[in-house]
């Protein structure tokens, strides 16, 4: 009989021994986020699902070699992500594609439509908002902003994560983070319009 | 510096610390700059504060449990009991020694209860009565907070901070979609914004709760 309640280590350690319910409880406590993180970084629901599915087999096909050095989370967290990247690539890499932004765009260079005070985004924006322009952005953008901004990595880790440089991680970063910038300015207009 | 040299090397300026001197003086001198500065802070600070709020459907476990069981990862017993198992939550928190009372259920239920009334009786504004105001970065905890908080009081500080923090988020990720909800009462997406936080509050009850009865 097992305890209704258990620590998440204990249930690790059971789940290693193939016990079914352990394995379920852990799928319970960290699906919302292996999901979320899924969704945020292929924009597709369906594929979404499918790649939960693969994180989480993958995890408990691995959870022999788990020893601990890390937080469970994390290491799942990393896990998840790489399968993610593995999906993209395994597409043709258009999904992450870095030409994006190593190409010259036209949104390079200074920004000249800046300055006035009233186009400041701070206090203008909600999360809800922040959400739908983060599914607007190009994919290789959105990686890179789920996986830094919202998601915590260094430029490093996704540099050798996503096999680029550090120096094109920072670059897509600052242009994802543009790029939001002026769709949430969009927003706003539009949502101004209506009012 | 000119403004064109400083937005060349802002991909490489740390937003949270600021750049050298050259850029930093570029910056006091700039306002156009400054505010695009502010914003990009802006944009990442926020983006910090989003909360996972989605969940998979039901088939992906199914799926799983399958797969699992055709691998032989698994022993053969009882499986889809998802909640017979109540995990210690997350953020390290020690594990649980008691049993729920029938006390703990009561006060679960009732958080549950009050979460969902709330949703049932948000009543969205017209959007042409709706004045804009400016998202909080963190909202204030609300009166019924203070109850939850309550029954942690006996808890670590760490788990406490833990409890305000998470609650301080979720109250603003309320906030939030009321506000999309009476922008536009029909937008489906907004709605669902709104019943995936007030699921995470009840969670966070529910979580509080386990721990008050240890």
């Amino acid at each position: 009989m097992i305890s209704p309640e258990l620590s998440e280590t204990e249930a690790i350690e059971r789940a290693k021994q193939g016990d079914a319910e352990c394995f379920e409880a852990l799928y319970g406590l960290h699906k919302r986020r292996v999901y979320s993180l899924c969704l945020r970084m292929t924009g597709n629901t369906a594929e979404a699902e499918d790649l939960t599915q693969e994180a989480f087999l993958q995890l408990y096909r691995k959870i022999a070699t788990f020893r601990g050095e890390s937080a469970f989370s994390t290491w799942l967290h990393r896990l998840a992500v790489n399968v993610v990247l593995m999906h993209l690539r395994k597409k043709g890499l258009p999904e992450i594609s870095l030409d994006e932004a190593l190409e010259p765009q036209h949104e390079d260079g200074p920004r000249k439509d800046i300055g006035a005070r009233d186009n400041v985004l701070a206090g203008s924006i909600d999360r809800v908002n922040l959400e739908r322009a983060i599914e607007s952005l190009p994919p290789g953008y959105r990686i890179i902003f789920v996986l830094h901004d919202i998601e915590g990595y260094e430029h490093n880790e996704i540099a050798e994560m996503m096999g680029c440089s550090i120096g094109n991680s920072k670059s897509q970063l600052h242009k994802a983070r543009m790029k939001l910038r002026d769709l949430l300015k969009l927003s706003r207009a539009e949502r101004a319009a209506r009012r | 510096m000119n403004c064109q040299e400083f937005q060349e090397a802002l991909p490489h300026i740390v937003l949270e610390s600021g750049g050298n001197a050259e850029e930093e003086a570029h910056l006091r001198s700039c306002p156009s700059c400054a505010i695009l500065v502010q914003d990009l802070r802006y944009i990442a600070d926020q983006a910090k504060l989003l909360l996972p709020m989605h969940d998979p459907s039901p088939r992906v476990w199914s799926n799983i449990e399958r797969s699992l069981r055709s691998e032989g990862l698994i022993r053969e017993g009882r499986m889809s009991l998802m909640g017979h198992i109540t995990l210690t939550p997350q953020m390290n928190f020690p594990s649980q020694s008691k049993s729920w009372t029938p006390l703990g259920w009561a006060i679960t239920l009732a958080a549950v209860i009050v979460s969902a009334v709330m949703l049932v009786n948000y009543h969205p504004v017209s959007p042409v009565s709706q004045e804009v105001l400016p998202s909080p970065a963190v909202s204030s905890l609300e009166g019924t907070d203070e109850q939850l908080m309550g029954q942690v009081a006996q808890q670590p500080a760490a788990v406490r901070s833990a409890y305000e923090d998470s609650l301080k988020k979720v109250n603003t990720y309320i906030a939030d979609a009321k506000k999309a909800v009476d922008e536009d009462p029909s937008d489906q997406a907004a709605q669902q914004h709104l019943m995936g936080a007030y699921d995470q509050k009840a969670m966070l009850y529910e979580m509080g709760t386990v721990r008050s009865l240890q």
